[in-house]
């Protein structure tokens, strides 16, 4: 899985001092790429059980969500930890 | 796709109204006072106007309004007045576009009085008596029907103390409009903001405002209005308040759908939206860890607000919509003020809310994605 782009997410948790970006992936997410952010630092929630698998990480600065098979996830982030989205992509590729 | 995000923006549209927009856009421009391509005779606006006099009870209806919405019509109002913030008793349900501008225009910014509501949404007739009686303020601003837990506010008692003690009403019809009965004459009403786009079954960029006739207020806006271009200066005060190019399109389309719920009749649009909400209400209760905010009310919009335990609103509106195809909001609803008092702290909640075209299925849906979501 390689992060090919991203966007300010129109759902952003603005309203609560959050921003939200939809960070757009090259292929479907697997099993094996979710399995894979384990790396991430923070708590990981796998929800195996639901119609389309959902998937959370989160700490204290950021949190990352999204659900198997969307070319897409979630990275919302406080607005004083804004670089972090960096740092991730960068981890990540 | 389940849309139940009605509360922001009412989808599906009636066929009708989408019938209209078209034609408007294929027919030649209408403006108000511009002769240029006009095709017929027809009066858009006052027809439409008429019908908005009807449906929000305003007999005055040429004192009706229009704006992009209820935002841009309670700013208009606010300002307009000449009251300044300090002067104005207002609620914590109240949505950001009655606060922000209560905050922040620069000609009236300040701290209101801000009345508190219970932990189902509903603010007191009591205590704003008490607050009027102090004899300070000149306003009272209120939020018709909560956006958060659908409490509907006893509008009649409000705008009787409001007149007892000589203050303006304000109210706030964003999201009672077109699903319940709005009576702004009986209620003693001053003046309200409504919208185009949630139960009033327009498109979004419509909606306005109504000030009642024997209110002096200054326009929020001044500009073109292809009537007596001569006249540069209001030297008599007697202002337009619509200025530049309407949106005509949008206005027909309103018209359209203000002759569709008529046609429906708002008691049967009531009784239709309140037997789905109750029906979700009973099959939110059999979910293993839900909180449900407002569950005792007694007079309630077409909005359900609630949470579920160890999960955080935005991550279920999140697996809503991205697993299950459902589409609900999360978040503060734009209303800020009011979770401390309901208990639903600074992340909100998540929110479900019908329109007449909703159906037990797509309440059942929700009900069905949670408990397996519980497990």
């Amino acid at each position: 899985m390689k992060i090919i782009d991203r966007r300010k997410s129109l759902e952003a948790c603005t309203e609560a001092g959050w921003d939200a970006f939809d960070l757009l992936t090259d292929e479907p997410l697997s099993d094996e790429d979710i399995e894979s952010l384990r790396q991430v630092e923070g708590s990981f929630l796998y929800l195996k059980q639901l119609k389309k698998p959902f998937f959370k990480i989160e700490n204290h600065n950021y949190i990352i969500k999204g659900v198997k098979g969307d070319p897409f996830f979630r990275f919302a982030v406080h607005r004083d930890h804004v670089g972090e989205i960096e740092k991730l992509v960068k981890a990540l590729s | 796709m389940i849309y139940l995000n009605n509360a922001a923006t009412s989808y599906p549209k009636p066929g009708v109204v989408k019938e209209a927009y078209l034609n408007a856009l294929e027919a030649l421009p209408s403006g108000q006072f511009r002769s240029a391509g006009v095709s017929d005779n027809s009066d858009i606006f006052g027809l439409c106007r008429k019908r908005l006099g009807e449906i929000l009870g305003v007999s005055e209806s040429d004192r009706i309004y229009f704006a992009s919405g209820s935002t841009e019509g309670l700013n208009a109002v606010i300002s307009g007045l000449g009251i300044r913030s300090e002067q104005v008793i207002t609620t914590v349900t109240e949505h950001n576009s009655v606060l922000r501008p209560l905050y922040n225009l620069p000609q009236i910014k300040g701290e209101p009085v801000l009345l508190p509501c219970d932990k189902d949404g509903v603010v007191s007739p009591e205590l704003f008596e008490r607050e009027a009686k102090k004899g300070k303020a000149r306003a009272l601003i209120l939020n018709h029907c909560s956006n958060v837990t659908g409490a509907i506010q006893d509008a009649a008692a409000f705008g009787e103390i409001a007149k007892r003690y000589g203050l303006l009403f304000i109210l706030d019809v964003s999201q009672s409009a077109g699903c319940m009965e709005v009576d702004a004459d009986g209620w003693n009403v001053s003046a309200l903001a409504f919208t185009g786009h949630k139960s009033l079954m327009g498109v979004q960029g419509t909606g306005g405002y109504y000030v009642r006739g024997d209110i002096p207020f200054k326009p929020l806006k001044y500009g073109g209005t292809g009537y007596d271009s001569s006249r540069i200066v209001y030297e008599d005060e007697d202002y337009e308040y619509e200025v530049g190019t309407q949106n005509a399109a949008g206005i027909v389309a309103l018209s359209a759908a203000l002759e569709w719920i008529k046609e429906q009749g708002i008691n049967d649009i009531v009784e239709k939206e309140h037997e789905l909400t109750d029906y979700f209400i009973n099959g939110l209760l059999s979910v293993k860890g839900v909180r449900i905010f407002g569950q005792e009310l007694k007079a309630r919009g077409p909005v359900v607000s609630f949470n579920l335990e160890s999960f955080s609103p935005s991550d279920l509106a999140y697996i809503l919509q991205n697993s299950y195809g459902i589409v609900t909001r999360a978040g503060l609803h734009c209303t800020p003020l009011i979770h401390d008092h309901i208990g639903s702290g600074e992340k909100g909640t998540l929110r479900v809310s019908f329109s007449y075209f909703s159906s037990k299925d797509d309440a059942a849906a929700v009900i069905t994605a949670l408990k397996e979501l519980v497990g």
